[in-house]
């Protein structure tokens, strides 16, 4: 995939980002580190279209993330999985299908069966989000996310509310897209999964870029805050 | 996540399924039937429920009152509590002001004290010499800013974070009302609005005291004839039980069956 990066300023009442230029192609997986308040979600969200920088302009694949139809285009798997509670499983699949992109019945329920499927989650498709298991939601959240046929899935720390084993559970289920050719972009604080899932790593640090570069700048940090950043985390 | 979406739904007790619990229900059914009958065996007077038959046609118009006046109250208080709630989400500070100080109000006053200065003191002071009307109003507006409390909190019970993925699929104002918004408001709205009904027929007995021909006060004109006070109370009391305990068990079975 191809991002660029345009003079991008971000601010509510503080500063989140400052003066992002920044452009990288022809990676498939690419992960977005750094503390909390760095502006690493802020990024992220940017990228995906679900929220409008205040200033500069963004490109993701040769499409200007402010325009409507860009938003349409893009997976996004919230911390929590964020489905809507009241309708099982399939439902949430079909729903979005049949209301939002013009799928019959019968076509939006076989893909969503194909997606969870895919996610092994094919005998949990008639049961609500509150009846299965947080990693179970979160797979359901990311064969939403799948269903709608993205150009790239954004995750924004899709385990932080997991327990180790769950998160195992969807780590490994996101690498198995990743086989599958599909691309992401993610924000994580797994650093041995953003090691070895990533091709790219972009370090947030205070509202800037930090440093970025394939993997292995994690071994060999260049900048204090990279530095810094790698002996406090796992 | 799991453990705030329990909170919402309320105690976990209503959720408990009643696997094991048939017996102790059972007993603790038979324990206050017996404790009635005691209560009964040891009146002074004979029990004699023959006295009460040349009433029944006054009373079972009394218990359609209660009911009638109990679901007018309702619609009424949910109308009157929405309009409070939109008043709350207002940009103007007077508004939130207002219905704040209302509530406050509201919640400081006895049901009875509300009922009695609506017909005695508001009602003249806007011309209406209907008293029974004006302690309807009362009973309305009493309930009212608790409708606009489970209103509040149907509504904040769904999360920003869901709005975030209704605008990302690209839903229209129409089709997030119709299938995300209002379905799962409906579900968390059904359990405290039957509680607030149950209120308000507890609290339309009261309206006797405006001589509104409801089943409190059939029962008591009757009593006062025949002297069946016992016998009257009971039957009033039973009367009321009917359409409570039904209304709170298809609560607890909706919260179970539907409950988020």
């Amino acid at each position: 995939m191809k991002i660029e990066l345009n003079e991008v300023n971000h601010h509510y009442d503080v500063h989140v980002l400052r003066e992002l230029n920044f452009s990288v192609e022809g990676y498939k997986s690419i992960a977005i580190i750094g503390v909390s308040g760095s502006g690493k979600s802020t990024l992220l969200r940017i990228l995906s279209g679900l929220e409008q920088p205040t200033g500069g302009s963004v490109r993701v694949n040769e499409h200007d993330v402010s325009a409507p139809e860009y938003r349409k285009s893009v997976g996004f798997v919230f911390q929590g999985h964020n489905l809507f509670p009241h309708l099982t499983l399939e439902r949430n699949i079909t729903l979005v299908l049949e209301k939002t992109r013009g799928y019959s019945k019968h076509e939006a329920h076989e893909q969503a069966c194909h997606y969870l499927e895919l996610l092994h989650l094919a005998d949990q498709t008639h049961k609500l989000p509150r009846n299965v298991s947080g990693g179970q939601a979160q797979r359901a959240s990311l064969a939403r996310a799948l269903s709608i046929d993205p150009e790239v899935i954004f995750l924004d720390e899709p385990t932080s509310a997991l327990d180790p084993v769950l998160t195992y559970d969807v780590l490994t289920a996101i690498k198995e897209l990743r086989e599958l050719g599909m691309e992401f972009v993610l924000v994580s604080h797994v650093m041995t999964f953003v090691h070895d899932f990533a091709d790219y790593v972009i370090f947030m640090n205070n509202g800037e870029i930090g440093e970025h570069g394939p993997p292995k700048i994690l071994e060999d940090p260049q900048t204090q805050g990279l530095q810094e950043f790698m002996e406090k985390v796992p | 996540m799991a453990d705030t979406q329990q909170a919402m739904s309320g105690p976990a007790d209503d959720r408990r399924p009643l696997n094991g619990m048939g017996t102790a229900y059972a007993l603790a059914l038979v324990t206050f039937i017996l404790f009635g009958v005691f209560v009964v065996v040891r009146q002074t007077q004979a029990f004699n429920v023959q006295d009460l038959l040349p009433y029944q046609d006054d009373i079972l118009n009394g218990f359609r009152r209660t009911i009638w006046v109990s679901i007018v109250s309702l619609v009424g208080s949910m109308t009157l509590g929405f309009l409070l709630y939109l008043l709350t989400r207002s940009p103007i500070r007077y508004f939130r002001a207002f219905t704040d100080v209302f509530t406050e109000i509201i919640y400081g006053t006895p049901l009875l004290v509300m009922i009695m200065i609506m017909a005695f003191v508001i009602g003249p002071a806007f011309g209406s010499t209907s008293r029974a009307v004006m302690g309807f109003i009362g009973l309305t507006v009493y309930i009212s800013p608790y409708m606009t409390n489970i209103f509040k909190s149907a509504i904040s019970s769904i999360d920003l974070e869901q709005y975030m993925a209704m605008d990302l699929f690209g839903f229209t104002p129409y089709q997030r009302y119709r299938y995300i918004i209002i379905p799962q408001v409906v579900r968390i709205l059904m359990p405290p609005l039957m509680n607030n009904f149950s209120l308000i027929i507890k609290g339309s007995a009261l309206l006797n005291v405006l001589s509104y021909r409801e089943l409190f006060y059939e029962i008591q004109l009757m009593t006062n004839n025949n002297f069946r006070f016992v016998e009257g109370f009971i039957l009033m009391w039973l009367l009321y039980l009917t359409i409570t305990i039904p209304l709170s068990q298809l609560t607890k079975w909706i919260d179970r069956r539907w409950g988020i």
